[in-house]
């Protein structure tokens, strides 16, 4: 498995800086989050451990050797599903098996497992567009999965979902994660996903964005969400977005 | 499969299958009103001939339908019409494949684009027609000319559509394939290929156009000895009214034919996951 990091990352877009001096280090195995206003720059950093973007200055390093461009290993889940209309369910999940040469027989039985695994086995021939949101998210899920990456780079997954759905996925997350070693980044906006799913938490400020801390969150799963501990680390991320109350 | 005549609760459709039978009555909705226009065309042009009452100057419908019912059995028609369909079955895919490649390597190469755009704009403002003096002499006189022109005259809108198709390709579809391992060939059929295949159908149906008009004015103006144009320009030549009409008849035919049925399956055969039921997309 690999471990991850930022070390000294500036990012600028032209004469837009969007991420100053980050330092970041995900071990292996941690399931990282990290939360920040709109616009701060998590995206940018989580793509550039997926490879599809590079730093202004400083290093990005995946297991301590820099990263170079996008690796399988190290497969990234974006906002919006980004399913392939015109491939069906098994055909979208089995696209990196497909790349990869993987023999159609054992391509078959693989995206089947993983189907499984999602709970969405019976749907392999139907297109995105006759799916859910919330499935059409899990198939975007197996479809990194079936690949078996070290490495997987959540965009706000749930972004989309409404919030039945999305309390749901992430149970599922968590069980498709555990005892499976993989490193995890997960961005997300919702407080209470981070301290839900995460064993450490990365709070960005506004752009130009840095981490301005970093918590952990060490309460054994499944996490009551009303528990002291849940309550006061979500206190701890509000206070440091600068979300307070209004005063009247 | 029989309705039942009563309202009595249909099934719903519940797979795929079921899209077939809800797709008769639509059949026939797009059916009649095309119906129309022919017969309306049909109505005019007898109210002329009617009007002028002069049958050499403009023969009626009823004049010229015997003969078309027979035109099959007229060798030098025959052979024209043969000939044409041949140069139409080569020029015409040649044109879209070689559009098609154009259009999906300007998608992957910027320079190319601009390269490819520039040199559509150019050939876009040369009417085919004009090619075939000199493609007479360069090639002599028949299929190869006319072959010729037709891929001229088609492959532009092909090559276009298909560029714009990719330009437009989804840029977090290209992210997926590429943190999943792509290499620039698969980027290449895997994405950008299936992405373009709307793009692709358009295309190919403009084409269609370019190159049948591009066949018929070809060999109207002597590109060939042989051909339906061919076959209608010596008929007005020797002042043969009936057979300038069915000419044009059976052009309009061919047209028609191809574009809404030949097309028309092929588009449902590459987009049939457009045509699945189901969903909310
Ligand atoms: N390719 C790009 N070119 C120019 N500017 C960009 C590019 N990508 C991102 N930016 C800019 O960088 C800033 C940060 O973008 P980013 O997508 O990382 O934010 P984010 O924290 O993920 O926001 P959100 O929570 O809304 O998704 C934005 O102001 C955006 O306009
Ligand atoms: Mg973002």
């Amino acid at each position: 498995m690999q471990s991850l990091e930022l070390k000294q990352v500036n990012k600028s877009f032209g004469s837009l800086q969007v991420l100053s001096d980050i330092n970041l280090k995900v071990e292996k195995g941690e399931f990282a989050v990290i939360v920040g206003h709109s616009g701060c720059g998590k995206s940018t950093a989580l793509r550039m451990f997926a490879g599809l973007e590079t730093a202004t200055t400083g290093e990005v390093l995946a297991d301590g050797k820099p990263i170079a461009g996008p690796d399988p290993q190290r497969v990234m889940i974006f906002q919006e599903h980004a399913l392939y209309p015109w491939r069906t369910v098994e055909a979208n999940v089995g696209f990196g098996l497909e790349l990869a040469g993987v023999d159609k027989k054992e391509k078959r039985a693989r995206v089947n497992a993983v189907l499984d695994k999602v709970g969405l086995d019976g749907f392999q021939r139907y297109y995105p567009h006759q799916l859910s949101g919330g499935m059409r998210q899990r198939v975007a899920i197996a479809r990194a999965l079936v690949v078996d990456p070290e490495v997987l780079l959540l965009d706000e997954p749930y972004g989309a979902l409404d919030a039945i759905t999305r309390l749901q996925m992430q149970n599922e997350l968590i069980k498709l994660w555990r005892g499976t070693g993989k490193t995890m980044v997960l961005i997300t906006h919702d407080i209470d996903e981070a301290v839900y799913l995460a064993d450490s938490i990365y709070v960005m400020s506004p752009r130009p964005g840095r981490i301005i801390q970093k918590l952990t969150a060490d309460m054994p799963r499944p996490r009551a969400r009303n528990s002291q501990a849940f309550v006061d680390l979500r206190q701890q991320i509000m206070d440091s977005l600068d979300i307070g109350t209004y005063s009247i | 499969m029989t309705q039942p005549a009563s309202p009595a609760p249909a099934p719903q459709p519940t797979n795929n299958k079921a899209g077939a039978v809800r797709r008769r009555p639509r059949l026939w909705a797009k059916t009649w009103p095309y119906l129309a226009a022919v017969g309306s065309l049909l109505a005019i042009w007898q109210l002329a001939a009617t009007a002028i009452g002069k049958p050499f100057l403009l023969p009626g419908v009823v004049d010229v339908m015997p003969r078309l019912a027979r035109i099959f059995t007229n060798e030098e028609f025959t052979t024209g019409f043969f000939k044409s369909l041949y140069r139409l079955a080569l020029g015409y895919p040649l044109a879209c494949l070689l559009g098609a490649l154009l259009g999906l390597l300007g998608g992957v190469s910027k320079t190319f684009a601009v390269y490819l755009r520039s040199l559509i704009s150019i050939l876009q403002s040369i009417p085919p027609i004009t090619w075939v003096p000199f493609f007479m002499i360069l090639l002599g006189f028949g299929d190869l000319t006319v072959i010729t022109i037709i891929t001229i005259a088609s492959f532009f809108p092909m090559a276009l559509s298909v560029l714009n198709g990719t330009e437009g390709v989804n840029r977090t579809h290209l992210e997926v394939a590429r943190t999943l391992g792509a290499s620039r060939g698969q980027l290449l059929t895997k994405v950008f290929a299936p992405e373009s295949l709307p793009a692709f159908v358009t295309g190919a149906q403009v084409s269609f156009g370019n190159a049948w008009r591009s066949l018929i004015s070809a060999e109207m103006v002597g590109g060939a000895s042989v051909g339906l144009g061919r076959y209608l320009s010596y008929r007005s030549e020797i002042a043969d009214m009936q057979g300038v009409l069915l000419s044009i008849i059976v052009i309009g035919t061919i047209a028609a034919v191809i574009d809404l049925v030949l097309l028309e399956k092929l588009k449902r055969r590459l987009l049939h996951w457009r045509y699945v039921s189901g969903g909310d997309q």
